[in-house]
């Protein structure tokens, strides 16, 4: 499945010290994020890394259909891409990419911000909530929760199986080694939290910081 | 906000809120500070859809260190930044 998929890819001029592979956040924050993460490729790139973004089946490009997958789909799916790349792998995850990185064989993992599925699927129900509200439609979170066991239901434009709604409601933060886990703010990464964001918008401060961070990291992991 | 000294924890959230509203609206810091009581939110500012909503809601609680029941929100906690303020103060004194 890991083939099938769309992968954006940056190389640097020579041979890369490593390969970054690059987990955005899940659903609707990878796409407000998605801008700044590839200009931290680009910036990869320039500081002598190669990176990879692919695809998880059921999104962007993918033809696998969002309501076919769950969280372990998504980790089996991060490993077989990490597992075909030549060299050292740094697996860098931004928020809920934190969820599904720790399948993938890696010589170190960076996480931003990385948060718990509980946090993000109770985000989700309440913003189908608010627009049934505005539909003049009743519904509460418990009412949604309680029809996620049987039925597939559509949260904020994605289509999610009572598998995988289950999954994120119990993801945890996986323990990795060797890990840098870094945060926003004052000793992790100037900037703003981009993946809060109605409108996607771009941050190449915080590209670069990004990619220096990263790259420091990989040095400490001995992949330089 | 006005010339009235605030007590602290009013202050403390008045500030997180327009900080929160600042980075998930994209607003800007002259922007979020300009919003007065009567600013409107949902159905006024563009930005501010039902997912937008939910991501408020989900952001009070993880700075405001409150718990939010949805049996407690109502189209009016958004209808203005006065509305909004006065339902997260009186959560953080609960």
């Amino acid at each position: 499945m890991a083939t099938s998929e769309h992968h954006l890819r940056f190389e640097p001029p020579g041979a890369p010290h490593a390969t970054v592979l690059i987990v955005p956040p899940l659903f609707e924050e990878a796409n407000r994020t998605r801008r700044t993460l590839v200009l931290a490729m680009r910036a990869l790139a320039a500081r002598g890394f190669a990176a990879v973004m692919p695809d998880l089946p059921g999104q962007n490009e993918s033809l696998v259909a969002l309501e076919d997958v769950d969280l372990d789909t998504w980790q089996a799916a991060l490993a077989g891409v990490a597992a075909e790349i030549d060299g050292p792998v740094l697996v860098a995850s931004v928020r809920g990419g934190a969820l599904i990185d720790h399948k993938a064989k890696a010589a170190g993992w960076w996480r931003l911000a990385p948060t718990g599925g509980a946090s993000l699927l109770r985000t989700l129900l309440r913003a189908r909530v608010a627009a049934d509200r505005e539909a003049g439609v009743a519904s509460s979170v418990e009412s949604l929760t309680e029809a996620a066991k049987s039925e597939a239901l559509l949260l904020a434009g994605n289509r999610l199986s009572p598998a995988m709604i289950a999954q994120l409601g119990a993801a945890e933060v996986q323990p990795v080694e060797p890990l840098r886990s870094v945060a926003l703010g004052a000793g992790g990464i100037a900037g703003t939290p981009l993946w809060l964001r109605a409108e996607p918008g771009e941050d190449a401060a915080m590209a670069g910081a990004i990619a220096d961070d990263i790259a420091a990291w990989g040095a400490a992991c001995g992949v330089i | 906000m006005t010339d009235t000294p605030a007590t602290a924890p009013d202050t403390s959230v008045d500030a997180t809120l327009r900080a929160l509203l600042a980075d998930i609206l994209g607003l800007g810091e002259a922007r979020a500070a300009a919003l007065t009581e009567d600013s409107g939110l949902f159905g006024e500012l563009p930005e501010f859809d039902s997912m937008a909503v939910a991501t408020v809601l989900t952001e009070m609680e993880d700075r405001l260190g409150i718990v939010i029941d949805d049996d407690e929100i109502d189209g009016e906690i958004f209808e203005t930044y006065g509305n909004l303020l006065a339902f997260s103060l009186r959560k953080v004194t609960d």
